[in-house]
């Protein structure tokens, strides 16, 4: 053999490496299939990322492709190519079920995204969560909300995502009910112009922290999977040595051997992606769930994650084996490590920060932050932690003092190879940096992306808005029949103004009319005291409204009453205020505002104004009694098919942002189980390389618990100072992007510690996890040798 | 069945099987303070599985082993763990050194076990060093020595809790015949001094040579040659 130099020498040796690495015994296959499988997994996030931006261009795409526009300020008139389409969405147990009632009116009417014809009155079609739910014993209170004969299923084209559910149900009839906002007259589906999904900058910011912040971890970890079995490398090479490769032959063999892994890692990605891919089809995250098709990677990064991955592992091989001198007599001593020093690894976070510092204070209004900037920034920060780690690992226990025999075990052996140590929690200490920092920016956005909703949820927890041809009476005494409710508050709602509504530009002076029995107009004004047959005209004190109900409301007066059900929204009735109008003050009513106007009791209510309020029904339940909420949405589709069923919650947060937090947790949660399942794998490896002396160990007496203690140690300390390196780089990069996004710097010390816990959590889980297999390499068959 | 008069160390009928191959089958062993008995045999004969059920490291399937009257068999894992923290020493091989500590801390390590304090135990293993010649290398970790002096400090390492029977498989195995030779001189002069018993397991007659007695082990059978002949 010989050394040489240019490419021949090292496809030469790198082939040689590959060889090595696939014909080295079952020990080898272990070590290749270990760290196979380690890239793998890796490879596998790696792709699943690069197929995200498709996924949510694909889903966005489909979601307008279906969108039909019902809202309409005139109704168009009846066609061949027209359909009439009601939106009755409902939600069951948390989950949103779309529901569109359809009556084409002409054998040109368009064709819902997925279906291949309408369905006739009383059938429907469905996704197909939706078939399997209705046929399963747990959909049996859905089904009594969708009382229509299942004919066939929605199409992929009309869904979007592969557990969604959705019905489009046939009816007739549906004319009747035009109202130009929940039921319409369509000619086409789809947007009314397309529009490219746009992020608002700071929701920009936040999904290339988070891609960074998860996707950094995962390289990490690849880079770590690359070193498995790395001693035992070491000393096949010396043998190589022995035999008359040198120095350069043996690294490029160790290139080879790396190489091969990656290869097969890649290869392992792919399947296991592939598979992934077929699994995340069966999944649903926080009502999200999307189709195996969506998930294709996206071809110059999936290139990239190819080209990549075996060129890193390559490297790290290569870097690796700077400090190891591998000699011929089959001993591997690593040569004296040079002190690491401190100014190139803190140049890589200043950088970052140099990057990010000129956005500071840009916020949401000055334009999109510069992308690149971001990722490189945050990428350097992040980096800057695995820089920095290994040089805060070596100086501190250098310093470590004496203790007992386990703690003098773990310390030993930390001084002579911190590096490994410091690489093996590397992993965890940039998701926990990344994690910090994502959530104090997460905490610090939150307030523009999650609004107090007003509602007042002690008086009611569930609000049903239904026809004013429901008589108030008939629905509260039905829904005050629903296993669960516990109170129900029955007002009709409308608008009283002072002249016409067909008047053109409508009238000015308008204020609410409710009508309800005593008690419930008692939740919206304090009433001096009440009898059915009273009128009441409420004033505010708040001065919400720019009329003065009492001017408009006056004794005598000629108003007219807006019909709220007419789909034209001019139609209206007259009506003269009647003699011993009451004065009544508004209170702040269980939607959270205060109604001034008229309230009417049921015996005052000419019947002519019977039909012309809308009904809003307030539910106080009994969250204990299971399915409440769906019992309550049950009743209320009885008595209108077009009623909405609306369950009340003190905020209210943006989808988007909804759907970025509900991504970090997904994120989260794989790059979570991956880097404990490195460490596990290191750990392991590790134990596994020192077999032979935790048995001599015993051997001569020393307790189980030291040795478990020495280990515990082992990982304690490095954890712990990266833990601490990863929350000062995290509050760090948080404030930065903070700043950034023009929001007051606070830290949230409860998120940084949760954070940092959870990190010490998965260290401590693999700790734990690998005490037996610990346990059993101490029993004395390590000792034996034939 | 009872154990020969006055032995330290004894073991009878001992019967030990690792899956369906029989390391031990019926071997007898017998030691008595300040002797030196070399267990020989050839690789594979079950000599090792003899020294490790003897040390209390393995249980045997089946047989008798006695410790100073005592019956190993009857005691839990912890009092077989503090008999060879205290009573027992090991030499390996490989010496079987902990890489990250300095040879004297490894000589220590034995004592700390026991609960000596770190001064006092560093001191009696330079001084066990000082009389194995290995007290130039007390501050260095085991790589950046040789074989033999690796060896040494192993040895050391077993002699330093005076031990009352020492165990040593293979002590020279991986040295040259001259190291070897004097690893074995200053070993059983060291265990002599301390009247220790040494079970000295060995395929190489040269190193037999050392002891008072041999045992040879053949398919898990023992045969005392001294009593043979």
């Amino acid at each position: 053999m010989s050394a040489g130099a240019g490419v021949r020498p090292w496809a030469r040796d790198l082939s040689l490496g590959v060889r090595f690495a696939v014909t080295g015994g079952r020990e080898g296959w272990v070590r290749l299939v270990l760290t196979a499988v380690g890239v793998g997994l890796g490879v596998a996030l790696l792709l699943l990322a690069t197929a995200v931006p498709n996924a949510l261009a694909e889903r966005h795409r489909r979601e307008e492709a279906r969108l039909d526009h019902t809202y309409s300020e005139h109704v168009r008139p009846k066609a061949d190519n027209t359909l009439l389409i009601a939106d009755v969405d409902t939600t069951f147990r948390d989950k949103n079920v779309l529901g569109r009632l359809v009556e084409p009116e002409g054998p040109d009417a368009p064709l819902a995204p997925g279906l291949t014809r309408y369905p006739a009155p009383g059938e429907m079609v469905v996704s197909p969560a939706l078939k399997r739910l209705l046929d399963s014993g747990d959909g049996e209170l859905l089904r009594e909300r969708l009382p229509y004969r299942v004919v066939g299923t929605i199409g992929e084209q009309g869904l979007i995502g592969s557990q969604e559910l959705a019905y489009y149900a046939g009816t007739r009839d549906l004319e009747q009910h035009l109202d130009g906002w929940q039921v319409g007259r369509i000619t086409e589906f789809g947007p009314q112009e397309r529009t490219k999904e746009t992020w608002d900058p700071v929701l920009l910011l936040l999904v290339l922290v988070m891609f960074v912040v998860l996707l950094t971890p995962v390289a990490v970890f690849i880079a770590t999977a690359v070193r498995f079995g790395g001693e035992r490398r070491d000393r096949r090479l010396a043998a190589l040595r022995l035999v008359g490769a040198d120095s350069h032959m043996t690294r490029r063999i160790a290139a080879g051997e790396a190489l091969a892994s990656s290869l097969l890692g890649l290869v392992a990605g792919a399947v296991l992606f592939l598979l992934g891919r077929q699994i995340a089809g069966q999944v649903e995250v926080a009502d999200i769930s999307v189709f195996p098709g969506y998930l294709d990677p996206s071809p110059a990064l999936a290139a990239l994650v190819v080209v990549a991955v075996p060129a890193a592992s390559v490297l790290v091989t290569l870097l690796a084996l700077r400090g190891v001198v591998i000699e011929p007599l089959g001993v591997v001593r690593t040569s004296k490590p040079a002190r690491r020093r401190l100014w190139w690894r803190l140049l890589t976070p200043a950088v970052g920060l140099a990057l990010l510092l000129p956005m500071v204070g840009q916020g949401r209004d000055h334009g999109n932050f510069n992308q690149y900037a971001v990722i490189g920034g945050v990428l350097l920060l992040l980096a800057g932690v695995t820089a920095l780690l290994p040089w805060v690992v070596e100086t501190v226990v250098a310093r470590l003092g004496r203790g007992p025999v386990s703690w003098q075990l773990a310390v030993r052996r930390l001084q002579l190879s911190s590096g490994s140590a410091a690489r093996m929690v590397n992993g965890i200490a940039v998701a926990v940096a990344g994690a910090i920092a994502l959530q104090m920016l997460f905490a610090g956005v939150e307030g523009g992306y999650r609004e107090d909703t007003g509602l007042d949820l002690n008086q009611a927890e569930m609000q049903i808005r239904m026809s004013g041809d429901v008589p108030l009476d008939k629905a509260a005494a039905e829904f005050g029949a629903t296993r669960g409710v516990r109170e129900v508050v029955p007002l009709g709602q409308t608008v009283v103004a002072d002249v016409h509504w067909r008047t053109d530009g409508g009238p000015d002076t308008t204020a609410d009319l409710t009508v309800g029995t005593c008690a419930a107009l008692r939740t919206m004004a304090k009433l001096p005291s009440c009898h059915d047959g009273d009128v009441f005209v409420a004033t505010s004190t708040s001065g919400v409204s720019d009329t003065d109900p009492e001017q408009l409301v006056a004794p005598g007066r000629r108003l007219y009453v807006l019909d709220s059900n007419d789909s034209d929204r001019n139609r209206d009735v007259a009506w003269t205020v009647p003699e011993g109008l009451k004065k009544a003050v508004a209170i702040k009513a269980p939607d959270g505002w205060e109604h001034d106007g008229v309230l009417i009791t049921p015996g005052a209510l000419p019947t002519a104004l019977a039909g012309t309020t809308v009904g809003q029904i307030y539910l106080s339940v009994d969250e204990s009694v299971p399915d409440t909420y769906d019992r309550v949405r049950n009743t209320a589709a009885r008595l209108d098919t077009f009623s909405s069923a609306q369950v009340w919650t003190s905020h209210r947060e943006s989808r988007e942002f909804r759907t970025i937090r509900t991504g970090l947790l997904v994120g989260a949660v794989c790059v979570l189980v991956l880097i404990g399942a490195s460490l596990l794998v290191s750990q392991l490896e590790q134990l596994r390389e020192r077999r032979r002396l935790l048995s001599t160990l015993v051997a001569f007496g020393t307790r189980r618990t030291t040795l478990s203690l020495s280990v515990l140690w082992q990982t304690a300390v490095p954890i712990g100072l990266g833990l601490l390196l990863a929350m000062t780089v995290g509050l760090a990069l948080g404030a930065v992007l903070l700043e950034m996004t023009a929001t007051p710097v606070y830290v949230d010390w409860a998120s940084a510690l949760t954070m940092t816990g959870i990190g010490a959590g998965v260290v401590v889980a693999v700790t734990l996890l690998s005490l037996p297999p610990l346990l059993r390499l101490m029993r004395p068959d390590g000792l034996r040798t034939e | 069945m009872t154990p020969p008069p006055g032995s330290l160390l004894a073991a009878q009928d001992l019967h030990k099987a690792y899956g369906a191959t029989k390391a031990l089958d019926g071997a007898e062993f017998s030691i008595h303070p300040g002797e030196v008995v070399a267990v020989m045999g050839p690789s594979g004969s079950g000599k090792s599985t003899l020294l490790h059920c003897l040390a209390g490291i393995v249980v045997p399937d089946s047989g008798s082993i006695t410790y100073d009257g005592r019956e190993l068999a009857t005691m839990s894992d912890a009092q077989r763990s503090a008999l060879r923290r205290n009573e027992f020493g090991f030499v390996f091989q490989f010496g079987q050194l902990v890489p990250e500590l300095t040879c004297v801390e490894n000589v220590a390590l034995p004592l700390r076990l026991s609960g000596t304090s770190r001064k006092e135990a560093e001191r009696a293993a330079l001084t066990w060093m000082e009389r194995l010649e290995v007290e130039d290398v007390a501050g260095q970790r085991p790589g950046e020595v040789s074989g033999g002096q690796g060896q040494r400090v192993a040895v050391a390492r077993a002699l330093v809790t005076r031990p009352r029977v020492i165990f040593a498989d293979e002590p020279t195995g991986a040295l040259d015949s001259l190291n070897g030779e004097r690893v074995m001189e200053l070993f059983t002069d060291a265990a002599r001094s301390t009247n220790a018993a040494v079970v000295l397991v060995t395929h190489e007659a040269r190193v037999a040579a050392y002891s008072d007695r041999e045992i040879v082990v053949r398919d898990g059978k023992s045969r005392d040659m001294e009593r043979a002949l």
